[in-house]
C-alpha cells in the first residue's frame, strides 16, 4: 500500500496536471489528497463518460491529464471512450479501481469462466470484474492489473509512460486498499 | 426562432481566436462558414459529450474563450455537464444550445419533452454566472458581442426551427475542411495551432 501523497508526488513528477473522474471507497483517499493540493487540479464530474472527453479536451489544450474512475464507470463510459480518446489518439492513462475482484477470488471464479446467466446473476459474484478485463481487450486499451504486493505507484508510472510513448489511453486496475 | 443559419453567421462574422465546438446538426454548417484550425468538430459520435471536451480544452486554454455549439438533443442526454461546467468556474466557456425539439440528423424525432423544457432555467438553477435566451435573430446578432466578452460561465438557450441536416462522417470529399481528416490527424492540427508555438 502507498500513502496517497506518494501518488500526488508521482503525479506531479510525471507532469500530470489534472486528475478527472469520480471517487470510490479505492480512490476516495486520492481524491482528497489532489483536493488538498495546490497546484494539482481536481475535476469531479458527474458521470464516468464525462471524464474522457473532458480529459481529451484538456489534452487537446496541451494540458496532461489523468482518469481515476472505477470499472463500473468504465463500463458506463463506453462510447465516450471510443468517440473522443481513442478516436483522438490521445494519450490519456486511467487508473481504475477494481471492484468485484476480491469476491470474484472468494468465490472462486476465474475470469475465464464462460458467461452464463448462471454466473452472471451468481449473488456471490460481481460481474463487474468479470467483464473489465473482456472490455479493455475489445477496445484495444493496453491495461496492467496491480493487485497483493504490487507497487502501486511504479504501476501509475509504467501507465502514464505508456500513455505517452504509445500515443493512446492506457489503464491501471489497482485493486483495493494499495493507494 | 432562428435558423441554423441565423445562429451561426453572426458568430462566424465576429469571431477571432476563439476555440468553437461543434456537434450533430451543426457540424456541416458551421465547417461551410468557417476554416479555422481552432475549430473541431465532434463527429464521431460521443453520446452527448461534445460540451465536456469544450469544457476540457477551456480550463486547458484560460485565456481564450471556448465555445460550445450544442443541441438539445446532446444536452440531454449529458445534463450532469451542467453541474461540471459550475463547478469548474471556467469563466472562458460558452455553452450554446440549439434548441429545435429533433434528433435533427436522424430525420428529426422529436427529443423528450421537445419544447417543455427551459434549458436556460436548468442552467440558472445550477449556477452558472450569465444565462440567455434567444428566440430572434435581430436580437442574438445585436447581442452575441457582448455574450463572448463577459465572463462565464455562459449559458444560451436558442430557440431553433429544425433543418435537414443528414448523418455526419469523414471523408475527402466533405466540403468542410475540418471532415476531411481523421479526428486523430485533426487533433494534431488543433493541438499545435493551441500551442505556444502555432498560436493563432
Amino acid at each position: 500500500m502507498s500513502e496517497p501523497s506518494g501518488t500526488v508526488q508521482l503525479l506531479l513528477d510525471s507532469g500530470i496536471t489534472h486528475v478527472v473522474g469520480i471517487p470510490d471507497n479505492t480512490s476516495g483517499p486520492l481524491f482528497d489528497a489532489v483536493s488538498a493540493h495546490a497546484t494539482l487540479a481536481l475535476i469531479t464530474v458527474t458521470r464516468e463518460g464525462e471524464a474522457f472527453a473532458l480529459a481529451s479536451g484538456l489534452w487537446l489544450g496541451g494540458a496532461s491529464p489523468l482518469v481515476v474512475i472505477q470499472n463500473t464507470g468504465l463500463l458506463e463510459a463506453g462510447d465516450s471512450l471510443r468517440g473522443t480518446a481513442l478516436r483522438m489518439a490521445a494519450p490519456i492513462p486511467m487508473l481504475v479501481t477494481g471492484r468485484g475482484y476480491a469476491k470474484m477470488t472468494r468465490a472462486g471464479v476465474s475470469p475465464a469462466e464462460q458467461r452464463t446467466m448462471e454466473l452472471l446473476t451468481r449473488a456471490d459474484v460481481d460481474s463487474t470484474a468479470l467483464f473489465t478485463e473482456p472490455t479493455f481487450d475489445a477496445w484495444g486499451i493496453p491495461f496492467r492489473r496491480c493487485e497483493g504486493d504490487a507497487d502501486p505507484i511504479a504501476a501509475i508510472a509504467a501507465t502514464i509512460a505508456d500513455a505517452r510513448s504509445e500515443r493512446r489511453p492506457t489503464a491501471v486496475i489497482m485493486a483495493r486498499g494499495l493507494i | 426562432m432562428l435558423t441554423t443559419a441565423a445562429l451561426l453567421e453572426p458568430l462566424a462574422r465576429i469571431r477571432t481566436n476563439e476555440v468553437v465546438v461543434t456537434t450533430m446538426s451543426v457540424v456541416r454548417p458551421w465547417g461551410l462558414l468557417s476554416d479555422s484550425d481552432l475549430d473541431f468538430a465532434s463527429a464521431d459520435s460521443a453520446m452527448g459529450h461534445a460540451a465536456d471536451l469544450a469544457l476540457g480544452v477551456a480550463l486547458a486554454q484560460p485565456d481564450r474563450t471556448v465555445i460550445s455549439l450544442n443541441g438539445d438533443g446532446s444536452m440531454l442526454m449529458c445534463l450532469g455537464t451542467l453541474a461540471t461546467v459550475v463547478e469548474t468556474g471556467a469563466q472562458n466557456f460558452v455553452l450554446i444550445v440549439s434548441d429545435n425539439g429533433k434528433y435533427e440528423i436522424t430525420g428529426n424525432q422529436p427529443v423528450a419533452c421537445a419544447g417543455q423544457i427551459d434549458y436556460a432555467l436548468l442552467a440558472e438553477a445550477v449556477g452558472f454566472a450569465r444565462v440567455y435566451r434567444f428566440d430572434d435573430a435581430a436580437a442574438w446578432e445585436a447581442a452575441l458581442p457582448g455574450v463572448l466578452a463577459r465572463e462565464g460561465p455562459t449559458f444560451v438557450h436558442v430557440k431553433a426551427e429544425s433543418g435537414t441536416q443528414g448523418p455526419i462522417g469523414r471523408a475527402s470529399t466533405e466540403a468542410a475542411r475540418y471532415l476531411q481528416h481523421s479526428l486523430a490527424d485533426w487533433s494534431e492540427i488543433m493541438r499545435l495551432a493551441l500551442s505556444p508555438e502555432g498560436s493563432t
